[in-house]
C-alpha cells in the first residue's frame, strides 16, 4: 500500500532542499470525496498532500502549462518541477520529453504505483449509490475500495467502480519516475488491453456510425477535452482559430491565409471532423490517462477513438506512447513490415 | 424537330445515377506519371475523379482526406510509388503508417470502409492506373453519396 | 495584401484536347475565378506564335502569374515557365493544369471531361493564387570527386576524370586495387590475358598526380548534398610502412600462420602477412589481422622480427580521414552467388567442383597451379570436363531470377582455354540457350563448338555427386535429342550467378541510395538515365549496378565520369526553391519533422526546427507528419492544397 506520508516527506524534501520550484500534487478537494490538483511551494504545505481512488486528473497538463507561462514570462523560471504522477501520467511526462517540451532534469517524477486498482470513475460511484455521494472514498487492500458515507461504511470491488481505463490499463506503476512508491504492477487483469475498443469495433458500420453520429451530434465544441489534454500543448490547434497565435512577425498575409479545415459551428460534420482529427493528432502519443472523456460534458467517448489507434500502434506497428523515450514518434518512424495488404 | 415539352416528360421519372466525386491525391513522381502514361496509352476511365498532385504521398496530411470529405467527396484516393521506389526513398512508408491509422479510425467511427482508398501505382502502370480509378467510380456508384462527414452547409 | 492578377491560358493541342474539352468554354469560365484577369485559348500553346502570346499577355496585362491548361507538366512546364521568366516575373508562379493525359485523352465524354478540365484548371489557379515567386538556390560545388571501388569500372572511372583535371580519391575496402578482373587468366572474345591490359591502369592509377588512392578503407558515413558531399572514410592498419617495405618477402617466410589465399578463390594459401599477388597496388605487404596471432612481440612477432627494413608496426591503428568532394561514383562490383545455396550441385562440398573464378585462377598464369589445368582433389590433368551454365540465374522459384548475361561468354571461354590446355581432353556444357550479344561474341561461341570441338549439350543438370573412384558424376537432360544424360567428370565448373557484392549493399545503405529487387543499385531511369542514381550527384559504374561484361563496364564508367564532369563543370550548381519551410510560431520543436526527413536536411535550432534548403528535396514528409502544420513546402503549401481541394470540390 502507498502510505500518503511517504508523497508528503518526499515533496517537503524537495521544496526543503530547493532541487524543485514547487510540487504537483493532489489535496483534499471541496467537491465532496473527489480531491483536486494543487500546487504546492512550501515545505509546510506537504500535509496537505494526499493520495486516494478520486486523483484522477494527469497533473502532466500542468507541467505543460507551466512551461507556457515561463515562455510568455519576461523572467522565465526553468527550475525543476515535482510531480506527482500515476502509470499514465508518467507515460504522459514521457511522451512530453519524447517531444522536448521540456528536458528530463527539469521534471522531478514522484512516482506512485496503482498497484492492484487505479482510480474511479465518478460516473460508476454515483450510479451504485444510487446518486449519494462518499464523503471519502479509499483504497482497501489490494484490489478493493472503502467507502464512506453518512451511513457508514461500504466494501465495493475495485472492478465495479474502477474508471474503464483502469481497467484495460497495462502498465499501473510509472516506468519513468525519480522515486516510486508502491508496488510495481503492470497488467491486472480485469479487462483485457483495449477492450471497449474492441467491443465497438463487434458492432456494424450502421450501428457504429448511428453512433457516432449521435455522439458527433451531441458536440458542444467546448474543447474541453483539448484543454485537458497534456497532449494538446499545439500554439495554435489546426482545426481551431481561437487559439491562434499572434506576434510581432505574423504577417497580415499569414493571418488572412489560416486554413478552415472545419467550420466552428458545432455541425455534426464539422465535429467529427474536429474529433477526427484530434485522434489521429494523438496517435502514438496518446497515453490513455482518460481525461478527454473524463470532461466531456455531454459523455463522449472519446478515449475510443484515441485507444482504438493505440491499438493499431501497439498491435500492427509494435508502438505504445511514452515507453521509450529514445525511440522515434510512431508517426515520424515506419517499419519496413509494416502492413501493406490494405494498399491496392 | 425536337419538341422542349416532349423531351422533359421522358426522363423524370428515372432515378439519377449517383455521379461519385472522388479526389486523388497523386505522387508526383510515381502516380502521376503513371497517370500520364494512361494518358499516352488513350486508356478510358471514368471522369469522376479530379487528381491532386503532390510531391509525395507522405506529404499528404490526414487533414486532406478528411477536409476532401467535409467538402462532399464520396471517395479519396492516396496514391504514390510502390515500397522501395519512393522517389525520396521512404516518403511513402511514412504515408502508409498514417494513413493506415487515418483507414481503421474512419473505418471504426462507420464511415463506409471503401471511400477512403490507398493504391500503389508506378510511372508504368498507366493500366493499374485507369483500373484503380474505375474501380473506385463504380464502388462509390453502388454506395451513393457520401453523407456521413459532408458539411450541412 | 495586393490581388493576385492571374493568367490563363487554355491550350487546343491542336484537336488533342479541343476534341473532348470544350476549350472555350473552359478559357471563358476561368474568368469567373476572383484572381483571374486574362484568359484565352489557342490553337498550339507551346508553339512559337503560342508561346509569344504569352509572354505578350504577361506583359501587357501586367500579370504575376500564369496557369496553362495543356499537356502534363513534365512536357511543358519549363517551357512556359522560362516564357514567365523572359515575361520579366518569376518562373514559380507558372502552374500547369494537366487537361491532357489525364483528362482529354482518357475521356470520351465531351461535357464530363469539360467539367473535369475546368475543375483541374481552377484549382491550379486556386494554388498559383499563393505561388510565391522564388529564386532558385544557388549551391557552390566542391570540384573534387570520390570513386568507390577499385575493380576495372572504379579505375577506369578515377582514371577518366582524373585526366580531365579533377582531384580523384578511389576508396577500395582490399589492400589492393584491381577487383574480379584481376582473378582472370584471359578475357573473351580476344582472349588477351587480363593482367596485361589491367596492371598498366593500375600503375597509371598509382602514379597519377589527380588521384589520391585510399585501400584498405571504408566508406562509413555520407552526409551533405550534391556538390557538397562529406564523405567519413575509415581506414584499416595495414601495420606495414609501404614507404619503408622493400618488398623483400622476409616476414612471409617466417609467419607461421597459414590461410586460405582469397585472391585465389581458396586453391591456395597465404601467411597471415601476404601481399595480395606480385601487382598489388599500392605495392606493400599487409597484416591481416584476424589470422594474425595477436600482434604481440610476446606471442609471435616473427615478422617485425626480420624486417630489416622497419617497416612493420604492430601499433598502427585505424584512421578516420573525412573528405569533401562534390559528386561520388559507386563501382562496388559483384560477387559470386554462393555455391552453398546450391544443394542440387552439392552445396561447394563436393571436390572437384569449381566455380567460374577459381577456374580462372586455374587457367591463369599467375594462378594456384601455374598455369596448368590440374583438379585440386589429386593435381591430376582432368580428362573430361563437365561446365555448367545458367547456375542460379534464371530461376525465380529457388535462385536468382536474372540473366547473369555474361556467363554464356565466360563458360564459352573456359572451354577453350580448357581444350587449349588440355587438347585430348573433353569439353562439355550444359546451356539452357547461348546468349552471345555483342562484337565478336557469337563468332567467339561458334568457334568454341567448332575450332575447339566443345560438346553443348541444351538443358539443366539435374544433380551431380562424386563417385567412389574419384569422379564426379553429373546427372542431366539433353533436351535436343530428349535423352538422360550421366557424365563421370574429372572436374565441373558452374557458371554462378553475379549478385551485387557485399560492399554494395552496405554502399547502398551509408549514401542512402535504392537498390533493385535484386539487390543492384538502382539508376534514377531505366533507359535515360542509366548511370545515375537517383541521389542527385551519386553516379553508379559496374557490376554493382547489374550484371555486365567488362566492356560494358568500362563503358559505364566512362559514362559515369562523362556526367561528373558535366556536373562539375559549373562553379555552382542551383538546387529547386521549393523547399520545406518552418513557421517558427507554430513549432514546438517536438522533432518528428526531423525524424522523418530522408535526407537529414531538418535539425534543431533553440528548439525550433530549422531547414537546411540545400539538402531538402521538397517532398514534404515533413509537412505530412507535423502535426501542428509548422512546416510547409514552399508553393505546395497546405494552404494551397486546401485551396484545391475546395476548387475541386466546388467550394
Amino acid at each position: 500500500m502507498v502510505k500518503v506520508e511517504d508523497i508528503q516527506q518526499c515533496a517537503a524534501g524537495l521544496l526543503e532542499k530547493g532541487q524543485v520550484k514547487s510540487v504537483l500534487g493532489f489535496r483534499r478537494g471541496t467537491a465532496g470525496a473527489m480531491a483536486e490538483p494543487c500546487t504546492i511551494t512550501e515545505a509546510a504545505e506537504a500535509g496537505t498532500l494526499v493520495w486516494d481512488p478520486t486523483c484522477l486528473n494527469n497533473l502532466a497538463l500542468y507541467l505543460v502549462k507551466d512551461r507556457k507561462q515561463q515562455a510568455a514570462s519576461k523572467t522565465p523560471d526553468i527550475r525543476p518541477i515535482g510531480i506527482v504522477a500515476k502509470g499514465c501520467d508518467s507515460r504522459a511526462v514521457a511522451v512530453l520529453l519524447q517531444e522536448n517540451y521540456f528536458k528530463r532534469e527539469e521534471v522531478f517524477v514522484i512516482g506512485v504505483s496503482c498497484e492492484g486498482t487505479g482510480v474511479i470513475d465518478p460516473k460508476k460511484v454515483a450510479t451504485l449509490l444510487k446518486g449519494r455521494s462518499p464523503s471519502r472514498v479509499e483504497f482497501d487492500g489490494a484490489d478493493g475500495f472503502k467507502l464512506t458515507l453518512r451511513g457508514g461504511e461500504m466494501q465495493v470491488p475495485a472492478r465495479e467502480i474502477l474508471a474503464d481505463r483502469c481497467l484495460e490499463c497495462r502498465a499501473a506503476s510509472p516506468a519513468l519516475n525519480d522515486v516510486v512508491f508502491g508496488e510495481p504492477s503492470g497488467e491486472r487483469g480485469y479487462a483485457t488491453p483495449f477492450h471497449a475498443a474492441k467491443e465497438a469495433l463487434g458492432a456494424s458500420e450502421t450501428e457504429r456510425w448511428a453512433a457516432w453520429e449521435h455522439h458527433f451530434d451531441r458536440c458542444l465544441r467546448c474543447f474541453a477535452c483539448r484543454s485537458v489534454c497534456p497532449m494538446c500543448y499545439c500554439p495554435e490547434c489546426v482545426v481551431d482559430s481561437t487559439s491562434f497565435v499572434i506576434e510581432p512577425q505574423t504577417s497580415a498575409e499569414e493571418k488572412a491565409n489560416r486554413i478552415k479545415w472545419c467550420e466552428r459551428s458545432p455541425n455534426t460534420s464539422e465535429s467529427a471532423v474536429y474529433h477526427l482529427t484530434r485522434a489521429i493528432h494523438l496517435a502514438g502519443r496518446c497515453v490513455d490517462c482518460g481525461e478527454c472523456e473524463r470532461v466531456c460534458p455531454v459523455n463522449i467517448p472519446l478515449r475510443l477513438l484515441n485507444t482504438m489507434l493505440e491499438m493499431e500502434a501497439f498491435e500492427m506497428f509494435h508502438y505504445q506512447a511514452g515507453h521509450d523515450l529514445s525511440q522515434a514518434s510512431l508517426l515520424s518512424s515506419f517499419r519496413d513490415e509494416d502492413p501493406n495488404s490494405f494498399i491496392r | 424537330m425536337s419538341n422542349p415539352s416532349q423531351t422533359t416528360a421522358t426522363a423524370p421519372t428515372a432515378p439519377q445515377e449517383h455521379e461519385p466525386r472522388i479526389v486523388a491525391f497523386q505522387c508526383k513522381w510515381c502516380t502521376s506519371a503513371g497517370s500520364d502514361l494512361a494518358g499516352v496509352s488513350r486508356i478510358q476511365y471514368p471522369a469522376n475523379a479530379v487528381p491532386i498532385q503532390v510531391m509525395c504521398s507522405g506529404m499528404v496530411s490526414p487533414m486532406y482526406v478528411l477536409s476532401a470529405f467535409n467538402k462532399g467527396a464520396d471517395g479519396v484516393l492516396v496514391s504514390g510509388c510502390h515500397p522501395g521506389d519512393c522517389h525520396y526513398m521512404k516518403g511513402n512508408f511514412f504515408a502508409r503508417r498514417k494513413l493506415y491509422l487515418v483507414q481503421k479510425l474512419l473505418q471504426f467511427i462507420g464511415l463506409e470502409s471503401d471511400r477512403f482508398r490507398m493504391s500503389w501505382i508506378s510511372a508504368a502502370e498507366g493500366t493499374k492506373y485507369a483500373q484503380v480509378i474505375s474501380d473506385f467510380v463504380r464502388d462509390m456508384k453502388a454506395l451513393g453519396p457520401q453523407r456521413k462527414l459532408k458539411a450541412k452547409r | 495584401m495586393t490581388k493576385k492578377r492571374t493568367g490563363v491560358f487554355v491550350c487546343h493541342c491542336g484537336n488533342n484536347i479541343a476534341a473532348t474539352v470544350d476549350v472555350k468554354r473552359l478559357a471563358e469560365e476561368m474568368t469567373d475565378e476572383e484572381t483571374v484577369v486574362y484568359s484565352q485559348d489557342y490553337v498550339y500553346m507551346c508553339s512559337d506564335p503560342g508561346q509569344n502570346s504569352v509572354i505578350q499577355a504577361i506583359k501587357d496585362n501586367q500579370l504575376d502569374s500564369v496557369v496553362v491548361s495543356c499537356c502534363s507538366p513534365n512536357l511543358h512546364e519549363k517551357t512556359f515557365r522560362d516564357n514567365a521568366e523572359r515575361a520579366g516575373i518569376s518562373g514559380f508562379t507558372c502552374e500547369i493544369a494537366n487537361i491532357r493525359e489525364q483528362c482529354a485523352w482518357v475521356h470520351k465524354n465531351r461535357e464530363e471531361a469539360t467539367e473535369k478540365a475546368i475543375k483541374i484548371s481552377r484549382s491550379a489557379i486556386r494554388r498559383v493564387a499563393h505561388n510565391k515567386a522564388l529564386d532558385p538556390i544557388a549551391v557552390p560545388v566542391t570540384r573534387r570527386v570520390m570513386v568507390i571501388g577499385g575493380g576495372i569500372a572504379g579505375i577506369q572511372a578515377a582514371l577518366d576524370v582524373a585526366n580531365a583535371g579533377l582531384e580523384v580519391i578511389l576508396v577500395e575496402k582490399l589492400a589492393t586495387i584491381g577487383g574480379h578482373m584481376l582473378q582472370l587468366s584471359e578475357t573473351f572474345p580476344t582472349l588477351d590475358c587480363s593482367q596485361c591490359i589491367l596492371s598498366p591502369k593500375m600503375v597509371e592509377v598509382s602514379r597519377h598526380p589527380n588521384i589520391k588512392l585510399m585501400t584498405y578503407s571504408e566508406v562509413q558515413d555520407v552526409s551533405g548534398s550534391v556538390g557538397n558531399f562529406r564523405v567519413k572514410v575509415l581506414q584499416k592498419p595495414t601495420y606495414v610502412d609501404p614507404e619503408a617495405c622493400k618488398l623483400c618477402d622476409d616476414c612471409v617466410q617466417v609467419c607461421p600462420v597459414v590461410v586460405p589465399n582469397e585472391h585465389d578463390l581458396g586453391l591456395t594459401a597465404r601467411r597471415a602477412i601476404h601481399i595480395p599477388f606480385a601487382q598489388a597496388i599500392p605495392a606493400s605487404y599487409t597484416l591481416d589481422v584476424d589470422a594474425c596471432l595477436g600482434l604481440n612481440p610476446i606471442r609471435c612477432g616473427k615478422c617485425k622480427d626480420v624486417c630489416e627494413a622497419g617497416a612493420i608496426n604492430y601499433d598502427m591503428q585505424p584512421r578516420t580521414v573525412f573528405e569533401e568532394v562534390g559528386a561520388i561514383i559507386v563501382a562496388t562490383g559483384f560477387d559470386l552467388y554462393g555455391q552453398e545455396n546450391l544443394g542440387e550441385y552439392g552445396a561447394g562440398k563436393v571436390e572437384d567442383v569449381l566455380d567460374g573464378l577459381q577456374f580462372e585462377r586455374l587457367c591463369s598464369a599467375s594462378g594456384a597451379t601455374k598455369g596448368h589445368v590440374l583438379r585440386p582433389s589429386d593435381h591430376k590433368v582432368p580428362k573430361e570436363v563437365v561446365f555448367i551454365q545458367c547456375v542460379g540465374s534464371r530461376d525465380p522459384a529457388q535462385h536468382c531470377a536474372y540473366c547473369s548475361k555474361i556467363c554464356c561468354m565466360y563458360t564459352a571461354k573456359h572451354a577453350r582455354l580448357y581444350k587449349h590446355h588440355v587438347p585430348d581432353g573433353r569439353a562439355y556444357v550444359f546451356y539452357i540457350d547461348i546468349r552471345s550479344g555483342g562484337k565478336g561474341y557469337e563468332e567467339f561461341v561458334q568457334r568454341t563448338m567448332e575450332d575447339d570441338e566443345t560438346i553443348y549439350l541444351r538443358g539443366r543438370v539435374s544433380k551431380l555427386h562424386r563417385t567412389r573412384d574419384g569422379k564426379v558424376r553429373v546427372l542431366g537432360t539433353d533436351t535436343l535429342t530428349g535423352q538422360n544424360v550421366e557424365i563421370d567428370a574429372d572436374m565441373v565448373v558452374l557458371a554462378l550467378a553475379m549478385q551485387p557484392s557485399k560492399g554494395t549493399e552496405q554502399a547502398a545503405k551509408v549514401l542512402k541510395i535504392g537498390r533493385d529487387k535484386d539487390g543492384f543499385l538502382a539508376e534514377a531511369h531505366p533507359k535515360l538515365k542509366p548511370v545515375e542514381s537517383v541521389t542527385a550527384g551519386i553516379y553508379l559504374a559496374g557490376a554493382a549496378q547489374g550484371p555486365k561484361d567488362i566492356p560494358e563496364t568500362v563503358s559505364q564508367a566512362s559514362a559515369a565520369a562523362c556526367k561528373v564532369l558535366a556536373l562539375l563543370s559549373q562553379d555552382t550548381l542551383s538546387h529547386a526553391p521549393t523547399v520545406a519551410k518552418v513557421r517558427e510560431s507554430h513549432c514546438t520543436g517536438c522533432e518528428m519533422c526531423v525524424d522523418a526527413c530522408p535526407y537529414q536536411a531538418i535539425r534543431l535550432l533553440n528548439g525550433k526546427a530549422v531547414v537546411n534548403e540545400v539538402l531538402c528535396e521538397g517532398c514534404g514528409t515533413c509537412a505530412g507528419t507535423c502535426v501542428r502544420a509548422a512546416i510547409d513546402v514552399k508553393n505546395v503549401t497546405q494552404l494551397q492544397i486546401h485551396a484545391m481541394i475546395s476548387a475541386i470540390m466546388g467550394g
